[in-house]
């Protein structure tokens, strides 16, 4: 009866995850030419952020965590977490323009919790 | 002072290798007096790490910045509750925290049961000190709270987000929660060490379950609570990595509470009890590996991470050990009781416990999704919030029914006859319930629906239950109904208690549904003077005012409310930049009707240099009940644990007559 | 500095105490061995945690009967076989030497 229950189970899954589609693929801005439709882009902000999030856009630039090199300007509408600032790393999902600008889906930023449970990096 | 902190935590390394060596030995040759050595090394470690742990405290309280982690995280400028709260913002001291909470259960453990399970203590003891020597070994070799810096003139500060009196005490409920969960651990590799695998391990561990359970719930509780209000995005879960962390241990140990009721009464489940507890255990420490390590996130920010490593080293050691000992004592844990209906209270444990464990295993797939995707596809896929709430749907509201159904079914054996019988009221209640609240307007959300009308059913068939308790109880007593309602919970502490409980979980889910099915939300740009509407109510922005405070700039931009004519008064809402820590936090506005449990919330996104606010404003319903089941739950539980004289009488003379002696020596 | 070195030295003094108390208190014992239960005891154990568990299981239907959570008839098919469990283990018992006491016996009838 157990194994039963089980097969249920995983059936309920299996199909649930066909259907979704399993996820979204997290890609850093070096990877992002390499990839179409709707990615979460993961990377670092440099520079300084311009634009209204809640108007027209905010414009920043986002570039690897780990090698910074490749550079990709994201155009953002919608909820900025508090943790958004320079130095930061986050997560925003969306795709990327012909003009090679990320647009995200709005409201779609994760910022990663800097610093708390790792010795500080980046100085204040 | 870095250097007595140092020579503790060396001291408690030294104490838990002895008694993990030395217990392991004595406990296989059967050594009275190295157990009992090996008992006052693990007591004695508690002590040596509480030592090295005020070391730290001190280091806090000083404001010595040559602790490198004290000038990682404090600042001379905060306020002391939080120069004590850093302790555990970072994470040297939260592994500090661990082992101080593990040893200390670990000593409370051992010294509680040396008289009553004397032969599984013997085992319980090297166990306990095999996790303490883990948790030691990072703290003296790979993470130190005691490296030492040239001091700077003043510390960089705690994150702000953690300056508030939630972060106080949730990391303390959580660990007292996760690390509780290793007792009940311990006891079950015990009683597969000794090779008693009967229900001992299980009533000397009973309240140790409850226990942890009950932090681990109020942790999250806590948690939430601290996401709704302090960083406000609008919500209390995101099914966050960190987040689901603490809730599948929790899954596992409700799951595990509710199938040893099934081992205690019947002896049956004794392979799925001792997995069950141990895959809690090992998902406390993956748990705890999780918000450690930043390992989901991205797997590169794992190898990254100086304990990530270790700490999957030692949850593979843990499952190792627990699958190895549960397979060499297979053949002693099998039982001829077997399942005699599909419609009985044992079944319904059975469907609770499935539903639960699958519940945890989908939560866990998609937690560890990234890292599996990473691995195998090389590419990192990640699982959004409509993955986990399908899931939650598709598995909790059957529990939720379940919750209503299983108590009140016979064991072994339940005729329909009498399940409609009694099932009867509380189904029409729930019926009616339904009827009314599609007319006003439920029927928008079909799980919000199915939610409360299930809801319904379980209240009705708890109040029934105490109803139906306290007049038999009046029936033979005569009693006055108070007196009778506080006998009848008094003397069944652990089937009312439990209802409490259930109670509970029902305020939770209705909490839930109503603020996630039925919430409304507004957005837009006020200038002084405009005006929005959401839920009934309607908001008018009138000023923006700025303050300073201790350590931060207080911006806050004022709005009237109004709903259906009536002046609210006044709410505000706006940002907090701290000068130390150079962040900005966002400071929601909340106003709650306590009359329906009902949440306006409030929050100024966006402050132009115009004077102009971007306000997001939400409206939940019923989303106070969430913090109201937080106090029933808590009342339940403590109603289930309260020691009942007669039952540990029974024990104690059990024990006796079997012929457990003392430790003296044996006139043979 | 001198403080510190003192406390760190007194802190492991004092756990080696602790730890060697056992060996300390009983330098030369009659018998070292760690009293287990023999296959004796351990029958007798489990054979008492069997009627606990049947007496109670017992008592559990009665209650639920009296508070009417169990109906008549589902009451009436499970109390004999309830019974017999709880009769068996008493007997069991009283094999292994000790008898389950009056009150136990008057509880099944």
């Amino acid at each position: 009866m157990i194994a039963l229950s089980v097969a249920a189970v995983l059936a309920v899954f299996l199909l649930y995850t066909s259907l979704a589609g399993g996820g979204t693929p997290s890609v850093s801005p070096s990877e992002l030419a390499t990839k179409t439709g709707e990615v979460a882009l993961a990377g670092r902000v440099v520079g300084t952020p311009t634009g209204d999030p809640h108007g027209a856009g905010m414009r920043f630039v986002l570039v690897d965590i780990h090698q910074p090199g490749h550079r990709v300007t994201v155009l953002y509408t919608g909820s900025v977490p508090d943790m958004f600032r320079r130095g930061r790393d986050l997560v925003v999902t969306g795709t990327q323009r012909a003009d090679g600008v990320f647009v995200s889906k709005p409201g779609t930023m994760i910022t990663k919790c800097p610093s708390k449970y790792q010795a500080a990096d980046t100085p204040a | 002072m870095a250097e007595f902190g140092r020579a503790a935590l060396l001291l408690t390394f030294g104490l838990a290798a002895y008694a993990l060596v030395g217990g392991g030995y004595a406990a296989w040759r059967g050594r009275r007096r190295l157990a009992h050595s090996a008992r006052n090394a693990l007591i004695a470690s508690f002590f040596s790490t509480l030592v090295a742990a005020l070391v730290l405290v001190a280091g806090f309280l000083r404001d010595d910045f040559s602790l490198a982690y004290v000038a990682g995280h404090s600042s001379r400028a905060l306020p002391t509750p939080y120069k004590l709260s850093a302790f555990w913002g970072g994470q040297e001291g939260s592994l500090l925290l661990w082992l101080l909470v593990l040893t200390g259960y670990s000593a409370l453990a051992v010294w509680l049961a040396r008289k009553r399970a004397r032969d599984l203590v013997v085992w319980v003891t090297p166990v306990l000190a095999g996790i303490a020597l883990g948790f030691t070994w990072l703290l003296v070799a790979v993470s130190s709270p005691f490296d030492v810096i040239a001091a700077p003139a003043d510390g960089s500060g705690l994150n702000p987000s953690l300056q508030n009196p939630y972060m106080v005490v949730h990391p303390v409920a959580l660990y007292l929660g996760y690390v509780g969960l290793a007792v009940p651990f311990a006891f079950a590799m015990g009683a597969l060490l000794s090779g008693r695998t009967d229900e001992r391990w299980i009533v000397a561990t009973r309240r140790w379950t409850i226990v942890a359970w009950t932090a681990l719930g109020i942790g999250q509780l806590l948690g939430a609570h601290w996401a709704y209000v302090e960083v406000g995005w609008g919500g209390y879960y995101a099914w966050d990595p960190v987040e689901n962390a603490a809730l599948m241990p929790w899954l596992a140990a409700t799951a595990f509470l509710h199938s040893v009721m099934i081992q205690e009464k019947r002896g049956m489940l004794r392979v799925w009890n001792v997995t069950l507890v141990s895959l809690a255990f090992c998902l406390s420490l993956f748990g705890t590996f999780l918000t450690r390590s930043g390992v989901v996130t991205s797997i590169h920010s794992f190898t990254k991470s100086s304990i990530g490593p270790w700490f999957l080293g030692f949850i593979v050691v843990a499952v190792v050990f627990a699958v190895g000992m549960i397979w060499l004592r297979l053949p002693q844990l099998r039982t001829t009781a077997k399942l005699e209906s599909l419609v009985s209270r044992e079944a319904a444990f059975l469907y609770n416990n499935l539903l639960l464990v699958a519940l945890c295993l989908t939560i866990l797939w998609g937690t560890a999704w990234p890292m599996v995707s990473e691995a195998v596809r090389g590419e990192t896929m990640v699982v959004g919030r409509p993955y986990f709430d399908f899931f939650l749907r598709i598995f909790g509201l059957p529990l939720l029914l379940l919750m209503g159904i299983g108590p009140l079914v016979a064991w072994r054996r339940a005729s329909l006859r009498g399940l409609t019988r009694t099932f009867a009221w509380p189904a029409a209640v729930a019926l009616a319930t339904g009827v009314v609240l599609i007319a006003l307007g439920a029927g928008s959300s079909t799980p919000g629906l199915v939610a409360y009308t299930f809801s319904a059913f379980v209240l009705a068939t708890i109040v029934h239950e105490f109803a139906r308790g306290t007049s038999a109880r009046r029936a033979l007593t005569g009693e006055p109904v108070p007196t009778a309602f506080g006998r009848l919970i008094g003397r069944n502490r652990r089937r009312y208690g439990g209802y409490v409980v259930h109670a509970s979980i029902v305020l939770l889910a209705i909490g839930i549904a109503g603020s996630s099915a039925y919430d409304s939300v507004t957005e837009g740009r006020l200038t002084r003077g405009q005006s929005l509407s959401v839920g009934g109510y309607t908001l008018t922005y009138r000023s923006l005012g700025e303050r300073e405070a201790a350590n931060a700039t207080e911006v806050r931009a004022l709005l009237d409310v109004r709903r259906g004519g009536k002046d609210l008064g006044t709410i505000q809402a706006g940002k907090n930049a701290y000068s130390v820590e150079q962040q900005v936090s966002n400071e929601v506005g909340i106003r709650t009707d306590y009359l329906t449990g009902e949440d306006l919330f409030v929050i100024a996104e966006q402050v132009d240099d115009n004077g102009a606010v971007f306000f997001r404003i939400f409206v939940k319903p019923l989303v106070n009940l969430i913090w109201l089941a937080g106090l029933v739950f808590l009342l339940g539980s403590v109603i289930t644990l309260w020691p009942d004289a007669r039952e540990e009488r029974r024990l104690a003379t059990r024990e006796a007559r079997a012929g457990a002696r003392s430790d003296t020596p044996a006139t043979t | 500095m001198s403080l510190w070195i003192l406390l760190a030295a007194a802190l492991a003094v004092a756990i080696v105490v602790v730890v060697a108390l056992p060996f300390l208190r009983e330098p030369a014992p009659v018998s070292d061995t760690l009293h287990e239960l023999d296959p004796a005891e351990r029958r007798l154990l489990e054979a008492e945690e069997a009627r606990d568990r049947a007496l109670a299981a017992l008592q559990e239907l009665e209650a639920d009967h009296r508070a009417k959570r169990i109906s008549d008839e589902d009451y009436r098919a499970v109390v004999g076989s309830l019974r017999r469990d709880a009769a068996e283990a008493l007997r069991a018992l009283d094999r292994l030497g000790r008898g389950g006491t009056s009150d136990a016996e008057a509880k099944i009838d």
